[in-house]
């Protein structure tokens, strides 16, 4: 019973964990929460769902986070290059704009109705570990959860861009006297975090399901794991999720009827604990 | 010449707010005059339906008013003002089914309640920095959204249905069927929309508005300085709550119906892009954004393609115009004038 809590608990915060972190990324360049970040996860969702109707799963799984990279390219060049001097807040609105744009664009284009993905055969089955059976599908999005967490945390620790990602994350103005260029250094984190909302939008495919309210219910859970995390912290953001995808768990199994205020609950003991979050974020300057 | 330089100098001040002008009194007249003529000329000449939408513009103008207030004085964004517009609604009618209050006592208690509760969250996130406090109200306008739709308040709530509000009685003399006609509903809106107008105007020019613009300025300063920041910030997320809560009432006594859509955060992005169609500032850009965009609302949303045009509308105004149209009006006016006094 626990065990299974806890595997269910992590395949969600596994989804969470990469669309967070991009969050939590592009917050620490650029002083912006991109409000379009569940926009992207839901365009990678309905990318993979065509790709996977037309090539198979895995080469949605491929392809989609591709195309979302070339996205944060565009995004990056587009959107965050030409408003750099405009305040934040209004930037941030500005990505709330576009990923209104993006959901309806989506919502014209697929209709309204809700629509499943098969997993793959390979993934199909169930396995039986320690005792109990448990949807491979979901072990195989575990893996590719704490997999991409693992990945982050060494590049942001051992590569030279990870520690110019670090640096301008702790002192933009420190890092750019010292001649780190950010530009560049954004342009890969974009990127990096619209692929991540590719491969989770194509990963949620078989485990939820892709329907036109995603964005917004997957933003909301990112912003409040964001908030809980501590603005700006990747670590803070990862324990986050962790933490989210268990209350959000436990919460539906024991408590059916209240379980999608779950998560609200839990923001606010944090701000009312601990009103920067738990991680060590970094004001906005 | 010297009545040229004089006649500028009163309408700068006119228009920048600053000082006592030999032109206020006209102003004021002039103000009082387009008051009264807009109460009572429109529904003369305008057909039901269009009093209807203009009715509808002026609400959503008052909810934009809420949100501009809080961006334009205290840096603020609120994503949440549907929780409260629509909140006070669902109490309303939940006062009048199940607590069997008489309208008046119902309409206070759901006043009062939104504003406890609003007090309650802005006391908790107020102390966050702006995008914190963006990315709290729309969580917490998500969890009002989703509370109506829990199970286990279905009895008062009537869950994805909404509640049908049919008062016995009357309210400040209006029955429920007055409330439901255009031409009856217009002047109560184009009153609220200037009392409340007139109020935001009166806390923007007072101590405390000034005190609110520097604490967006330099928090850190104003601290300095002996201030307390905290207080300020949480009257005036109060303060734009009850404006919103006045403007959730009006709506759903016009309606006699109230529905989780009410809720939704389109509602509270409805609000944003109108207060930045028409210009967070001052009082009339909000108000005036609001009419704009219920009549463009009525122009293209039959084509289900409002939430797509909110869209475009937040980035192009933000991108292109910021002061909205309205501010944009002012500044030209404002070079003329320089232009015309040499």
């Amino acid at each position: 019973m626990i065990a299974l809590l806890i595997a269910n608990s992590l395949a969600l915060a596994s989804l969470l964990i990469m669309l967070s972190s991009g969050l939590a990324l592009i917050y620490g360049l650029r002083d912006v929460i991109n409000f379009g970040h569940g926009a992207l996860y839901m365009l990678g969702a309905y990318l993979g769902y065509s790709i996977a109707l037309a090539g198979g799963f895995w080469l949605a799984l491929l392809v989609s986070p591709l195309l979302l990279a070339g996205l944060g390219v565009a995004f990056e060049y587009g959107v965050l290059r030409p408003l750099r001097g405009r305040s934040h807040i209004e930037v941030a609105l500005v990505t709330l704009g576009l990923g209104i744009v993006l959901g309806q664009a989506l919502i014209f284009v697929y209709g309204g109705e809700a629509r499943g993905v098969d997993a793959p055969t390979a993934l199909a089955g169930s396995v039986r570990l320690f005792g109990l059976s448990y949807p491979l599908y979901r072990i195989f999005l575990i893996t590719m959860g704490l997999g991409s967490c693992a990945a982050l945390a060494l590049w942001l620790r051992y590569s030279t861009s990870g520690l110019y990602v670090r640096a301008v994350s702790q002192d933009p103005s420190v890092a750019r006297m010292m001649g780190v260029n950010a530009d560049r250094l954004s342009l890969l984190v974009t990127s990096l975090s619209a692929a991540f909302a590719g491969v989770a939008g194509v990963l949620a495919g078989p485990y939820l399901s892709v329907d036109p309210g995603m964005d917004v219910t997957m933003i909301v859970n990112c912003l409040i794991i964001v908030v809980i995390g501590g603005t700006g912290s990747i670590a803070g953001a990862i324990v986050a999720a962790l933490l989210f995808g268990f209350v959000q768990v436990a919460g539906s199994v024991f408590l059916p009827d209240l379980a999608a205020l779950a998560p609200y609950v839990l923001l606010f003991v944090v701000l009312l604990i601990a009103p920067r979050g738990i991680g060590r974020g970094r004001a906005p300057a | 010449m010297s009545g040229g330089t004089s006649r500028a100098a009163a309408r700068s001040g006119v228009l920048l707010g600053g000082g006592v002008s030999t032109r206020a009194p006209v102003t004021v007249l002039l103000a009082a005059l387009i008051f009264a003529l807009g109460a009572y000329a429109p529904t003369h000449f305008l057909s039901e339906f269009a009093l209807r939408i203009g009715a509808g513009g002026l609400l959503l103008g008052i909810l934009a008013l809420s949100v501009a207030f809080l961006m334009s004085q205290a840096g603020l964004v609120a994503l949440g003002a549907a929780s409260v517009y629509g909140g006070v609604g669902y109490l309303f009618a939940i006062c009048l089914s199940e607590w069997d209050l008489s309208p008046t006592a119902a309409l206070l208690f759901a006043f009062v309640a939104v504003v406890v509760y609003s007090a309650a969250l802005g006391a908790l996130i107020v102390r966050t920095n702006p995008l914190a406090f963006m990315m709290l109200t729309l969580a917490a306008g998500e969890m009002i959204s989703h509370s109506v739709m829990l199970e286990g308040l279905r009895d008062y709530t009537s869950g994805a249905d909404g509640l049908v509000v049919n008062f016995k009685g009357a309210v400040f003399g209006m029955t429920s069927a007055d409330f439901a006609n255009a031409t009856r509903f217009w002047p109560i809106a184009w009153s609220a929309a200037w009392g409340l107008g007139l109020a935001a105007f009166t806390v923007r020019r007072s101590r405390f508005g000034a005190i609110l613009r520097a604490i967006r300025e330099n928090e850190e300063r104003m601290r300095f300085s002996g201030f307390g920041t905290y207080l300020p910030r949480l009257v005036a997320f109060v303060f734009v709550n009850a404006i919103a809560g006045v403007c959730g009432l009006l709506h759903v006594l016009n309606s006699g119906f109230v529905s989780p859509e009410s809720l939704g955060l389109s509602v509270s992005t409805n609000a944003l892009v109108a207060a930045l169609i028409g210009g967070v500032a001052g009082s009339t850009g909000p108000i005036a954004g609001g009419v704009l965009f219920a009549v463009a609302q009525d122009q293209f949303g039959a084509h289900g393609f409002t939430q797509l045009l909110t869209g475009v509308a937040i980035v192009v105004f933000i991108v292109l115009l910021p002061r909205g149209v309205v501010g944009a009006l002012l500044d030209a006016v404002r070079r003329s004038d320089r232009r015309g006094t040499g």
